[in-house]
């Protein structure tokens, strides 16, 4: 009996290990997929010249995924004129996918892009998105950076914890 | 959706919680004027009234609601879908077109492009945007199937010239033989219309699509200088009729020559009273003396925006109306009725 519990506690832990480890990397892609977006979006408005709603729908058709459904959904309520403001519209639909493992400055960033989007002329445009890229270029390269390392700490972490467990509860 | 609910979906929170607590359905309402620190006033018919807090009509100036300068930058972000960059060559020329064909008319300081050595070029934007002037289009159909015989010989549409100051309908009469010429009818065929809507008035496009109805065999260049537009048509589209709203410049006069040197009939509306007024003007003189328009159709609003006062011939003479007829009434300044 005590064996089976032993198994379990580091299975357990090293599945939390695991678990943490797989966020990370699903953080990453997310990431990401979003900075796809972004420039697809970067593309509509600065080459196209479309309007926020158009610029969003095409991006989020395009690009698919989680943050692509917030793009269509943003989009949607744009078209749909209901008093709204876009910054309002933005954060509603950003808390939507907020089950989404992205740590709290990301959504932060992300919230902020929404507030700033569609203030001023074409060139103020393209530096908001420049300056988004830029801190989610930033990120980006820390999580790949540390990638590594990182997944295997969380890794070790949950396998030796586990033990740790183990040993101390025997 | 009716009008009341299409116009509302122009304005956001505050401003469309007033308007919507107006009584009517708004199919008679003009224009919404928007000032900073300035009373919100609707103009309907030929009259103006404020509006209170609560929506209600009001005379007393003091029971007013005012109009605030964010209620204002607010309203031209929501109009602009929050996408003004988009609109900036339509925001420089004072206006932006909204869907429905709305037209909404901007002022504030204008942001001048300086050359060096030339002192100031020509406006680059507007900035500090504290008027609004919403004109809310009005498509009605068959307003120019009465005229349409007067302007017609042996069945085809002849070169018209609307002449009318603004607001007597120039633009939905001009809008409606398009359509009516385009789709042709039982005693007359359809004829390809290009039209040059510069400031989407006409066709009120909502990214190159039409909003309003201008017939099955009408091509539309929209958001282009009417010179240049007249041009591209002629020479990429082989109109029959080429329409245009507003004219007045050299340019447009060069145009409409091209477009008559090509065997084109043209449709086009001018500001003024009456032929006379033309005639002051030197461009427009030249169009009425080297007879480029078959019929003027001079138009009054009393009773209605779109009465027909006169229709001239080429050689104006009278085919319709009491040349002595002027039915243009001024809104009275101050006066506040509902």
């Amino acid at each position: 009996m005590k064996a089976v519990g032993a198994i379990c506690l580091i299975l357990g832990a090293s599945g939390f290990g695991w678990h943490l480890a797989s966020l990370w990397k699903q953080r990453l892609a997310l990431l990401g997929s979003l900075r796809q977006l972004v420039y697809f979006l970067k593309g509509e408005i600065l080459y196209s010249h479309a309007t926020l709603a158009e610029g969003l729908s095409q991006a989020g058709r395009k690009g698919g995924g989680p943050f692509g459904e917030l793009f269509l959904e943003a989009a949607r309520r744009l078209e749909q004129r209901d008093g709204t403001p876009f910054s309002q519209i933005w954060q509603e639909e950003a808390g939507k996918v907020k089950n989404l493992p992205l740590a709290k400055e990301d959504w932060e960033k992300l919230e902020a892009l929404g507030s700033s989007l569609g203030y001023l002329d074409i060139s103020m445009q393209e530096r908001t998105i420049l300056l988004y890229l830029e801190q989610l270029d930033e990120t980006i390269r820390f999580l790949k950076e540390h990638s590594r390392e990182r997944c295997r700490l969380y890794m070790s972490l949950g396998v030796m914890g586990g033990l740790f467990l183990t040993i101390a509860l025997l | 959706m009716d009008k009341k609910e299409e116009i509302l979906r122009l304005f956001p929170g505050k401003l469309r919680e007033i308007l919507g607590q107006v009584p009517g359905n708004f199919e008679d309402i003009q224009e919404i004027r928007l000032r900073a620190g300035r009373p919100l006033l609707l103009v309907k018919g030929n009259e103006e009234f404020f509006l209170s807090l609560s929506g209600k009509p009001v005379t007393a100036i003091d029971r007013a609601v005012s109009i605030t300068a964010s209620q204002i930058r607010e309203t031209v972000e929501y109009m602009g879908s929050y996408s003004l960059y988009a609109f900036e060559e339509e925001v420089r020329r004072g206006f932006l077109t909204l869907q429905g064909g709305h037209r909404v008319g901007l002022a504030g300081q204008a942001v001048l492009e300086s050359r060096p050595g030339a002192g100031y070029g020509q406006i680059k934007t507007l900035k500090y945007i504290s008027f609004l002037n919403v004109r809310i289009a009005h498509e009605k159909k068959g307003c120019a199937s009465k005229l349409l015989p007067l302007l017609q010989d042996s069945g085809k549409i002849q070169s018209t010239l609307f002449i009318s100051p603004p607001r007597c309908g120039k633009t939905t009469i001009l809008r409606d033989l398009i359509r009516l010429v385009s789709d042709g009818g039982p005693s007359f065929s359809g004829m390809t219309v290009g039209v040059v809507d510069e400031r989407s008035e006409l066709g009120a496009c909502c990214q190159g699509i039409p909003q309003n109805d201008l017939g099955m065999r009408t091509d539309v260049l929209d958001c282009c200088p009417k010179a240049d537009g007249m041009m591209m048509l002629i020479k990429t589209m082989a109109p029959q009729v080429v329409a245009v709203d507003e004219i007045g410049s050299e340019e447009d006069f060069r145009a409409i020559e091209y477009a008559r040197s090509c065997g084109c009939r043209l449709l086009a509306t001018v500001h003024g009273d009456s032929i006379e007024d033309l005639k002051e003007k030197p461009i427009l003189k030249r169009l009425v003396e080297e007879k480029t328009f078959s019929r003027y159709v001079v138009l009054g609003n009393l009773p209605l925006p779109g009465t027909v006062l006169q229709v001239y011939g080429r050689d104006q003479s009278l085919l319709y109306g009491n040349p002595a007829e002027k039915r243009t009434e001024k809104r009275p300044a101050g006066r506040i009725s509902l």
